[in-house]
């Protein structure tokens, strides 16, 4: 068998891009993505088509990120060993994502999200991204939520079952969710390791006498893998029935969007609940413990006005807490103090006023994603610390933050009236 | 002459009445100690111990007010020597000689001097410190005696007596058998008490030179851990608490008092001494901070400590265990001791910790750390410095304990120097490393003897695996553990402190600091150093090894106030209205220095905490490896 | 009222010495409190411990905690503990039932309590941060944690099994005096072990992976990871620093600082939690 000489340098004159090459003492640049149609036909007379590895990895190229990344899983079915076209992504302009369609799915991943208020969680897209991997190419990815769900379609499910919402009662929400899985029978159903999607796990597993492989933390086709005795070991296992997905652990899906087709299953009605009564109690910013909080915001010795401090705090629906200063001093309470020797934080936002940052203060808000700090020192360490530093008195700064607050409230109340009531029904 | 006989007779007789009643009431007094449990003491070699550690153990602390040191000399020596020389009349020849009265008149005459003395502190104002209630009328009795006795031998003596002797000697005796009758539950219990509790002092080993200042280890099989009643104490330390005369200097030396917790270790004890005797008199000096009103049953079965009980938990949890009130205590009363054995009952019979003490201690238990940090993570400090193990090593000259400040970020800046300074030194050392566990000194403070003893097992046995000839420890916490309180868990070592270690390296010429002139420092004494172990001298020796400008505060050495770190303070926190290290570093301002030396981690700490301070905290290791750097 | 308390024999997170889980020890306080509120301190009433597994040695630590008896249903290594726990709670029918979120020691599933919920044909109540008494005789009223402090309040009748949340108070002191007057009780239990559902699994030293970074671009560099790990993520990096502002300009910042985060409502609408 002989097989057709190659000529490079002519290949190459072929694909040389021009409009670089004007540029003097310019590198030539080359046009590989155009190398295939330039030797197609020679390639042709072999009968037998090249790989193009280029090709391929631009199909699986992620969209939407700022440093490429690839979707390895979309080579395992790429249908470049048999087809003639290399695989070109779905994906392939970001610019103009195309649903992906997955007409008749080989088996089916089920998601049981939390999706409360019927919007999808950060976890819950993990989950879905974790059930993704598992489905591949082939399989599709089905959401079953309890009520409606939107946004499954992007997030990587390819069908979605909105059952009728069961109430409060999570038992009769396992009972629902259950029978609508026995229905799909799906290959494998993935839950969030959350509070709620932890509790319905459970209980789905019970209900259907299956086991369940809980807080994952790798999902992948050849295995799941989880911590087990404090963390002394991981425990793998091939993907089985039921599985929780730890939080954090798992990429969400970065593909094109999915159709996320509505589909319809029967659902047996929802058993009779025991309890007796529930009620969700909020909680209420001006008392949760400070731990718990989720926007603290924070008065130090830079605050003589602590009335206004606290009118700031209430008109801003933060929980109070003061620097050990304060504290001392008895001018705040001391379950209020923030640091070290107080409380340590796991809020999301924290805002000091006045407060400079001392060692044993700035351990305390170690975790605080946000900080807002007003200071009237420009080196101090929680300026450094901010992500939204102001050098200014914070006695000043904080009335014009109520005045600005009032004045919204008053606008709002003015110009809306009904949505001002409701509102005032809710907090 | 026809009364002149008899009086000669009844005045001695006087005396001896006094004794007797002052007897019958001792007597009923040790009916209460005794409800005590059992205690070993060495009766026969206390007491023959008792006037040298009286003339010189007591007076060394009485003479640091030079006041009361003469007031006491002249009213106790007087009335002693006035009251012997009475009763020595009871012999005829005695009672006949002239001369002899007009010495027991110059007795009195004494007596009388040392009353007035006693009675200026407290008339017309009483100084802030001292107790009144019972205490007041103390002046006017010794004075009635005095001024009695004075005049009536002053009458004998010059023989006239006649109309005037019987009222005098009534006076006499008005004042004699008042001060006889207050040996129960007067101030000259403290007498009595005093002298016995000299005799039989629980720590024995604090008048032979050494610091005899560890915890008795607790037998973890006894029926009942700790002490929840006053029945529960030994009956020598019922009787110590009973040798508390309300001076007050342990109020003024007590850092937790001072920063407004609620402790006052004279109310402390005073409520020890109210809870054993239904009987006794309402107490009458300054209050716990925040004047709590004492409460609940009294008596030798009654429960000590609580919210309804005679002392509040707060209370009993405020005490940083520094041993200043100890060390202060004219009358050698082991307040701390007091303290732990009550927290032992809270913690192990109770488990009433404090709320914020409860995590570290589980911690201590579960994982050999109080703030439940990996044990490897230890020597993280060290990072780059490559610090030899003793797992690896096998055996090494100085075993180097770091303790629990080294997973602190500040504290390890001080152990990276100790470490530089310590290959600077060429000395051979090696670390435990991962195996090394938390001496359990915070467990044992806040009362948990269990995790301290399973704590101190597992120690013993890891230290056993490996030869090494000394530990050396920069922290004193530690340093007092594995030097003093370890041996009775068959761990003897000996231990030295990086202060008093460094200071030998420099005087064997292995250190040699360059001068630091420019910077001026105090020195803050640890308690644990200072006070439980005597050394006050190396660091000061290594600071002016370096050429420092070194100033002293206004308390300083073995009378150091504390910085709040020990004993658990800091893990308690019990609210108080100011804190102990913003007082503390307040002291250090006064006297100007722009460094305060320490030689702690928990000081360190303590006083880094301290907002707006001006002057910078440094430990002296790091103070010497500037020295050496800046030497070079 | 009885009162039962599941242990299992946990490990220290870090120091993997054996300890009682915390939430277990959480889930004691919680039954010692509801103990007091019906007034069953002491005797044969008071709340118990029931542990399943080879050797009760490391649950003796519940006897610190507050309990005074613990029953060990001694099992052997790996067999399915719910058929032992089902048949001995069916015949003490304890009327709460305590549990961690996730006993240690035997599956680590969670699903422990969920079965013997099933078994016992009883409501579980998940992630209560407290029990107590309900307003009407004879029910009980729990809060569950929804996180963040926020709360469902509900009340169920008859026994429950309830699993305890971590925001539930911390756990009592552990008292040795107490711990050594306890009591374990051990008992031989006849149920037949039944397999229940199992996966097997292959185990090996646990090896800790990267967190997905919140707030972290996707497919950013390590870098940028690293930033957001920090707390510097975000707008964060931008570390907005204004020197001096008018007091109204820096109150308009803030609060669009603090919309674009989101802890307050956008616009002029309030947030209602």
């Amino acid at each position: 068998m002989t097989r057709l000489r190659r000529d490079p340098r002519a290949e190459r004159a072929a694909i040389q891009v021009a409009t670089i090459h004007v540029a003097a003492g310019a590198r030539p640049r080359y046009d590989r993505t155009a190398k295939g149609a330039a030797k197609g036909a020679a390639l042709a007379a072999d009968g037998r088509s090249r790989r193009d590895p280029r090709a391929e990895r631009a199909g699986q190229r992620v969209p939407g990120a700022n440093r490429p990344r690839f979707d390895l899983s979309q080579v395992v079915a790429g249908p470049a060993v048999r087809g003639e076209m290399p695989v070109v992504g779905e994906s392939r302009q970001p610019a103009a994502p195309k649903i992906v369609v997955v007409e008749d799915p080989a088996f089916l991943v089920a998601v049981v999200p939390d999706a409360a208020g019927g919007r999808l969680s950060g976890h819950d897209r993990q989950v879905l991204g974790a059930a993704r991997m598992l489905a591949g190419r082939e399989g599709g990815v089905v959401v079953v939520s309890a009520g409606p769900c939107e946004g499954c379609g992007p997030a990587g499910a390819d069908r979605h079952v909105a059952l009728a919402e069961p109430g409060a009662d999570p038992a009769a929400r396992a009972a629902v969710v259950a029978a609508a899985l026995e229905a799909l029978n799906p290959r494998h159903v993935l839950f969030p390791e959350s509070l709620d999607g932890g509790d319905l796990a459970r209980r789905v597993a019970v209900r259907m006498g299956a086991a369940l492989f809980d807080n994952a933390e790798v999902v992948a086709a050849t295995g799941l893998v989880r911590p087990a005795r404090g963390r002394r070991v991981e425990q793998r296992a091939a993907p089985g029935l039921l599985a929780t997905v730890a939080a954090d652990a798992v990429p969400d899906y970065g593909g094109a969007p999915r159709e996320a087709r509505a589909v319809t299953v029967e659902t047996v009605p929802a058993p009779a609940s025991n309890l007796l009564s529930a009620e969700r109690i909020p909680a209420d910013p001006a008392t949760v413990p400070l731990a718990l909080a989720e926007f603290v915001a924070a008065a130090g010795n830079g605050i003589h006005d602590l009335d206004l401090f606290r009118q700031v705090v209430a008109a801003l629906h933060a929980t109070p807490g003061a620097s050990r200063v304060l504290c001392d001093a008895g001018l705040m309470p001391r379950h209020s103090q923030v640091g070290a020797s107080g409380t340590v934080l796991a809020a999301t936002c924290y805002v000091a006023l006045g407060i400079s940052g001392a060692p044993q203060h700035l351990q305390g808000i170690a975790g605080c994603e946000h900080v807002v700090a007003v200071n009237t020192d420009l080196h101090a360490a929680m300026i450094e610390r901010a992500g939204l530093a102001i050098v200014q008195d914070a006695q000043a700064v904080m009335a014009a933050l109520l005045g600005l607050l009032e004045q919204e409230a008053a606008r709002h109340a003015a110009g809306d009236p009904a949505s001002g009531d409701r509102t005032g029904a809710a907090s | 002459m026809h009364s002149f006989m008899p009086l000669t007779t009844v005045f001695p007789g006087l005396v001896w009445a006094m004794a007797a009643l002052a007897l019958v009431q001792t007597a009923r007094r040790a009916a209460l100690w005794r409800v005590g449990s059992a205690a070993p003491v060495a009766w026969l070699h206390g007491l023959a111990r008792l006037p040298r550690r009286y003339l010189v153990d007591v007076h060394h602390v009485v003479a640091r007010d030079p006041y009361a040191s003469r007031m006491h000399a002249v009213v106790a020596g007087g009335l002693l020597a006035a009251s012997l020389l009475t009763a020595l009349a009871i012999l005829p020849p005695l009672a006949q000689s002239r001369a002899y009265w007009l010495l027991v008149a110059l007795a009195f005459a004494v007596t009388a001097v040392g009353s007035v003395l006693v009675g200026a502190r407290r008339y017309p104002a009483k100084q802030k410190r001292l107790s009144a209630g019972r205490f007041q009328i103390l002046p006017f009795l010794l004075l009635a005696y005095a001024v009695g006795g004075t005049l009536t031998a002053l009458l004998l003596a010059v023989g006239t007596g006649g109309i005037a002797l019987p009222f005098t000697l009534a006076l006499a005796a008005a004042g004699g058998l008042g001060l006889a009758f207050e040996v129960r539950q007067g101030p000259m219990r403290h007498a009595v008490a005093g002298a016995l509790h000299l005799a039989a002092h629980p720590r024995p080993g604090r008048f032979e030179g050494r610091p005899d200042t560890a915890l008795q280890p607790l037998d973890l099989e006894a029926p009942r851990l700790g002490a929840e009643m006053p029945a529960d104490f030994t009956w020598n330390r019922l009787l110590s608490y009973d040798a508390c005369v309300s001076c007050g200097r342990c109020e003024i030396a007590c850092p937790a008092f001072a920063a407004g917790q609620p402790l006052n270790p004279k109310r402390l004890i005073q409520d020890l001494v109210a809870g054993l005797n239904p009987a006794e008199p309402p107490y009458a000096g300054n209050p716990y901070p925040g004047g709590r009103e004492a409460e609940g049953e009294r008596g030798p079965l009654a429960r000590l400590i609580g919210p309804d009980a005679r002392i509040h938990p707060d209370t009993l949890w405020s005490c940083t265990t520094c041993r200043a009130c100890v060390e202060e205590c004219p009358m050698m009363i082991e307040h701390v001791d007091a303290v732990v054995s009550l927290r032992r009952y809270q913690t192990l019979e109770r488990g009433a910790l404090p709320e914020k003490a409860i995590g570290p201690v589980t911690e201590l238990r579960q994982s050999g750390d109080a703030g439940g940090r990996p044990l490897p993570a230890r020597t993280d400090f060290a990072a780059g410095l490559d610090l030899p193990l003793m797992a690896d090593r096998g055996q090494a000259d100085v075993l180097l304990w770091l303790g629990e400040g080294a997973y602190d970020l500040r504290y390890g800046r001080t152990l990276r120097a100790l470490v530089r300074l310590l290959r600077q030194a060429n000395v051979d050392f090696a670390v435990l490393g991962p195996e090394e566990r938390d001496t359990g000194d915070l467990a044992r403070r806040l009362g948990d003897e269990a995790t301290f003893q399973a704590l101190a097992r597992e120690n013993v046995a890891t230290l056993a695996k490996y030869r090494f000839a000394r530990i050396v420890t920069a922290d004193p916490h530690a340093l007092h553990a594995l030097r003093n309180e370890y041996p009775a868990f068959g761990g003897p070592y000996t231990v030295v402190h990086h202060t008093a270690f460094l200071l030998e390296l420099i005087r064997a010429g292995r250190l040699t600091p360059g001068r630091l002139p420019d910077l001026s420092v105090t020195y803050h004494d640890p308690c644990y150093l200072a006070r439980y172990n005597g050394e006050t001298e190396a660091p000061r020796a290594v600071l002016d090894a370096i050429g420092l400008a070194r100033v002293e505060m206004a308390r300083s050495g073995k009378r150091a106030m504390c910085c709040g770190g020990g004993g658990g303070a800091p893990v308690s926190d019990i609210p108080g209205e100011r804190r102990i290290p913003d007082l503390r570093m307040a002291q250090a301002a006064e006297t100007g220095a722009g460094v305060v030396a320490v030689a702690c981690p928990s000081c360190t700490a303590m006083l880094e905490g301290v907002t707006d301070r001006k002057a910078e905290v440094r430990d002296i290791a790091e103070l010497l490896l500037q020295a050496v750097e800046a030497g070079r | 009222m009885k009162i039962a308390v599941l242990l299992s024999a946990g490990r220290h997170p870090v120091s993997g010495a054996a300890v009682l889980p915390r939430l277990e020890a959480q889930a004691i306080r919680i039954a010692v409190r509801l103990g007091e509120a019906f007034g069953v301190l002491d005797g044969g009433s008071a709340p118990f411990g029931l542990h399943a597994g080879p050797d009760a040695a490391t649950v003796a630590d519940a006897l610190g905690q507050g309990l005074a008896r613990i029953e060990h249903l001694v099992l052997p290594e790996g067999v399915d503990p719910v058929p032992a726990l089902a048949e001995h709670l069916a015949a003490t029918a304890p009327d709460v039932i305590l549990a961690g979120r996730r006993g240690q020691g035997g599956g680590e599933s969670g699903i422990v309590p969920y079965a013997l919920a099933a078994a016992l044909d009883r409501p579980l109540i998940a992630d209560v941060v407290s029990v107590a008494p309900g307003d009407e005789a004879g029910t009980l009223r729990l809060d569950q944690s929804l996180g963040r402090g926020a709360l469902r309040r509900v009340v169920v009748r008859g026994p429950v099994v309830a699993t305890v949340h971590p925001d539930a108070p911390a756990s009592l002191a552990y008292a040795f005096g107490r711990a050594r007057r306890g009591t374990i009780v051990s008992l031989e239990p006849t149920a037949e072990p039944v397999a229940g559902p199992a996966i097997p699994v292959e185990e090996r030293p646990y090896r800790r992976r990267p967190k997905i970074v919140k707030g972290a671009p996707a497919g950013g560099s390590a870098a940028e990871r690293l930033k957001a790990a920090t707390g510097e993520s975000g707008a964060a990096a931008s570390g907005r620093l204004l020197v001096d502002p008018a007091p109204e300009e820096a109150a308009r910042e803030i609060l669009a600082y603090l919309r674009r985060v989101g802890v307050v409502a956008p616009d002029s609408t309030r947030p209602n939690s």
